[in-house]
């Protein structure tokens, strides 16, 4: 009867009652599994341990490798259902090698694949080469072999490595210069994406000053692809399984994007950080005419820009003795405002050859940029952007006096007036005011002068102070009165702490609030003693 | 002329002289003459001028100095600190690693996490300072460029811990450890734990151990969805209940209230506390604030007997949100408001 199942059966039971277990039937699909059963002998002979000892200790299966294959049994006691004779015990054995083995394999690249997404995830995060570089490194180390090195070549005349020794906590990187690279011809050929990883690259890499000790055993070699920088990956030591080399080759097409991706940046990071750099507010000067001092404060609207529409400076002292100075608001936002803002403070500074006078170089200063407008006008490539035209300013500059006060000269174009913080507490607000600047032809210039007595200051700021929307509802204006009130509150204080000051007020009303561009200059007469 | 002394405390109390006089050069004079004396550049920064910082901070809260004198003396200390550095520079970096040192967003006091940076930079680090109040996108921005070992972020206001967690998650995204410091992340330095930094330092010296050692990658924090949610909803209505609590708090004064900005300043900092102690869930967050409002002296600003109706109109106005109301209405901050409990 069970000879004709494919299912493998086998019936063991006691010899006596309470006596050992023998083997009372197999069919023949059991005896293909279990070779060592002989029908009528005791099971325990037969070497079976897995077997005996489910027997032993009752237990409902097994599943144990056998002669190379894996066995799973299921075992159902004969005398449960009471019709049979007493402890016979009934197995269903299965060979489920093959089953096992899929699902290892799964296991398996469901680790790789999850070893991938976790390094795309950790390698993409980083937009530095160098970080990225050592996180290739340390991510593979331990995993794809026990030392993982990378190098990298990105058009320059060194070739950067990081090298990660499995087990210790920080990569070592370095360089490799042109003259180092000579005795490894056929690597710099694989590096550059020029030649096929040989063997020999694997010779010559061993001699190179990148390891701690010399690599033994197995050397892998992948490239790196890229479209900016190209390299390889190395993996040193024992593979963890057969998969190591096409897992390798995965890592390293991520490791190669990741690596392209942060050299793109570099390059864009440098191009802005230039440009950025010609548009930040100049440091002020400490050579000021008649130790006129000052301070200045800005926060532009969009904080991880750095720069603005706002725009002040402070020029060194001139051959006449006079501190020139200047802050201003181009209309708009962001980096088309500060292009503006760059624009002005150039024409300013080329302007100033040939003329002084405040208000003279303000007229010249609207012509300009009127007349490199019409430069702009559309249809002139890059017009797309809408760029802003307008700006408004006060501009002067400071000349010292006999007591240690300082006499400004002032002029300005649609901008708000200046205030007057005198040593004894008073605010005044200097009476001056002019239209935009970048405008109109025959635009009118304000002009003032305004005489500050040891210790007083002349605080210059932006719109951006005057309109900052906030204070309890949210939707107030700062306003001037509350920023004459911040003044008077700052007598004695020296000019750089008015403008902080001012600032720290201004962030408390903003609450956290979006705000547009704000900049404060302050100069101030010196008193006998420097604070 | 007697020789010049070492002591940090005659020092301290001879700098504190200076600051209170607004005298800049006297202060230098003091610091240049003890470095010059054989003290050393870290206990000049650390002890003199930090030192007398804090003094100048308890003289700020006691009442007895203005705002203005507190920022003139932070200005001298800003000039020192520059002046002792020009001094005695610190050697080249000596490849421990490279630091980026910042200010949380909102915090506007960069003294501090300057001293850290000069510090640090005499125990060898190749050290960048931000700078006061830096936003997290110019933290990722500068993580991207620069790819920094490790990032140091200092605060004194708790109140600014949501910006902490900005720049904890900026960091994570760069696989960047971060470390934190200053009165911002709790006295034991648990809210650091709890916005999920790296590690955290009490003070500038404590911070140099901290990064000599290597930094155990910590776990995530316990920020979670209601503190995300019943905080920004605190941000959104902060206006509102500002408004709103002041009407209430100085009812019958015959002024209008929200033209009193000392008054509405300080509800707004109630909130923003109250917002940081939902952030962290931690009712001893807004507890401390509490007493501390307790006990400054600020002209027109919130009295100690406002503070509990104020606190008890919060948890019946922000009844719909379980976390903040349960945080209101919790023992720490009722015994805070009745002036008991452990200052």
């Amino acid at each position: 009867m069970l000879a004709g199942l494919t299912e493998a059966v086998l019936v063991t039971g006691p010899v006596h009652p309470g006596g050992e277990e023998i083997v009372h039937a197999a069919n023949p699909a059991a005896a293909r599994l279990l070779p060592g059963l002989v029908v009528g002998t005791v099971v325990a002979d037969a070497g079976y341990d897995a077997l005996t000892d489910a027997l032993v200790r009752a237990r409902p299966g097994f599943e144990a490798e056998i002669d190379g294959r894996v066995l799973a049994a299921r075992a159902v006691r004969l005398d449960e259902d009471g019709a049979v004779v007493d402890a016979l015990t009934c197995w269903y054995l299965r060979d489920v090698t093959e089953e096992r083995r899929g699902s290892a394999s799964l296991v398996r690249a469901q680790a790789r694949a999850q070893f991938l997404a976790e390094a795309g995830r950790a390698l993409h995060g980083v937009l530095h080469l160098d970080r990225t570089l050592r996180t290739a490194v340390s991510l593979a180390a331990g995993v794809l072999a026990p030392t993982v090195l990378v190098m990298l070549a990105d058009g320059s005349d060194t070739v950067r490595w990081a090298r990660a020794d499995g087990g210790e906590s920080r990569p070592h990187t370095g360089e490799l210069t042109r003259t180092a690279l000579r005795s490894a011809p056929r690597l710099h050929e694989a590096l550059v994406g020029r030649a096929p990883v040989d063997p020999w690259v694997t010779v010559e890499l061993a001699e190179l000053p990148v390891w701690n000790e010399r690599p033994a055993g197995e050397v892998v070699v992948v490239p790196v692809p890229g479209a900016l920088v190209q390299g390889v990956l190395v993996l040193v030591g024992p593979a963890a399984d057969a998969d190591a080399l096409p897992l390798g080759e995965e890592y390293a097409v991520r490791v190669g994007t990741a690596l392209s991706a942060a050299a793109l940046y570099r390059e864009q990071a440098h191009l802005g950080h230039v440009l950025q750099a010609s548009l930040e507010p100049p440091p002020l000067p400490s050579d000021t005419a008649g130790g006129l001092l000052v301070g200045s404060a800005y926060r532009p609207a969009r904080e991880s820009l750095r720069v603005g529409g706002d725009f002040y400076e402070v020029l060194p002292r001139t051959d006449a003795g006079r501190t020139p100075f200047l802050l201003g608001d181009v209309c708009g936002k962001g980096i088309e405002a500060a292009v503006l803002s760059g624009r002005v403070r150039q024409s300013l500074h080329a302007l100033r050859l040939v003329e002084q006078d405040p208000a003279t170089l303000l007229r010249l200063l609207n012509v300009a940029l009127l007349d490199a407008a019409d430069l702009d006008a559309p249809g002139t490539p890059g017009a797309a952007v809408a760029m802003p035209r307008f700006a408004t300013m006060v501009l002067g500059d400071a000349a010292g006096l006999p007591d240690g006060g300082s006499r400004l000269r002032l002029a300005t174009g649609g901008h708000p007036p200046p205030y007057v913080l005198r040593a004894d507490g008073r605010v005044e607000e200097v009476d001056v005011a002019g239209s935009l600047v970048g405008a109109l032809r025959d635009a009118e210039v304000g002009a003032a002068e305004v005489v500050l007595a040891p210790g007083d200051t002349c605080l210059l700021y932006s719109d951006g102070v005057t309109e900052a929307r906030g204070g309890p509802t949210g939707r107030d204006f700062y306003g001037e009165e509350r920023l004459e009130a911040a003044l008077a509150g700052c007598v004695g204080a020296p000019p750089q702490v008015i403008c902080e000051r001012v600032l720290q007020l201004l962030g408390g009303w903003l609450g956290g609030r979006d705000h547009d561009d704000v900049a404060l200059l302050a100069l101030q007469a010196p008193t006998g003693r420097r604070a | 002329m007697t020789a010049p002394t070492t002591s940090t405390t005659t020092l301290r109390a001879e700098y504190l002289d200076r600051l209170a006089a607004s005298d800049e050069e006297g202060a230098i004079a003091v610091a240049l003459t003890a470095l010059d004396a054989g003290l050393d550049v870290e206990d000049v920064l650390l002890d003199v001028v930090a030192g007398a910082q804090r003094e100048v901070g308890e003289r700020w809260a006691a009442g007895t100095w203005t705002v203005v004198q507190e920022h003139i003396a932070t200005h001298i200390s800003e000039r020192v600190v520059s002046a002792v550095t020009r001094h005695r520079p610190a050697d080249p970096p000596t490849g421990v690693g490279r630091i980026a040192v910042a200010c949380l967003d909102g915090e506007w006091h960069a003294l501090p996490a300057r001293l850290l940076a000069e510090v640090l930079a005499r125990h060898g680090w190749e050290v960048t300072f931000l700078g006061s109040s830096v936003p997290a996108a110019q933290l990722a921005v500068h993580l991207h460029e620069t790819g920094p070992d490790v990032v140091a972020v200092s605060s004194s206001l708790p109140s600014r811990l949501p910006a902490a967690r900005r720049m904890v998650e900026a960091c994570r995204a760069s696989g960047v450890p971060i470390v934190a410091g200053g009165a911002a992340f709790g006295p034991a330095g648990e809210w650091a734990t709890a916005v999920g930094a790296d590690g955290w330092a009490p003070d500038a010296r404590a911070a140099a151990a901290l990064l000599a050692g290597t930094l155990p990658r910590r776990d995530d924090g316990r920020v979670d969805d209601a503190s995300r949610e019943e905080e920004s909803l605190l941000r959104t209505r902060r206006p509102e209940l500002v408004a709103w609590l002041a009407a209430r708090v100085r009812a019958g004064y015959g002024t209008d209230p929200l033209s009193d900005d000392q008054l509405t300043d300080d509800l707004g900092h109630l909130v923003d506390f109250l917002a940081a102690a939902v952030y962290v869930d931690d009712p001893g967050l807004l507890a401390r604030f509490v007493r501390w409002v307790g006990t400054v002296a600020v002209p027109g600003g919130l009295t100690r007997e406002e503070l509990r109706p104020a606190v008890d109109d919060l948890a019946a106005r922000l009844a719909d949100s379980p976390r903040t109301a349960t945080l209101l209405r919790s023992e720490p901050v009722q015994e805070a408001c009745s002036g008991t409990g452990v200052a």
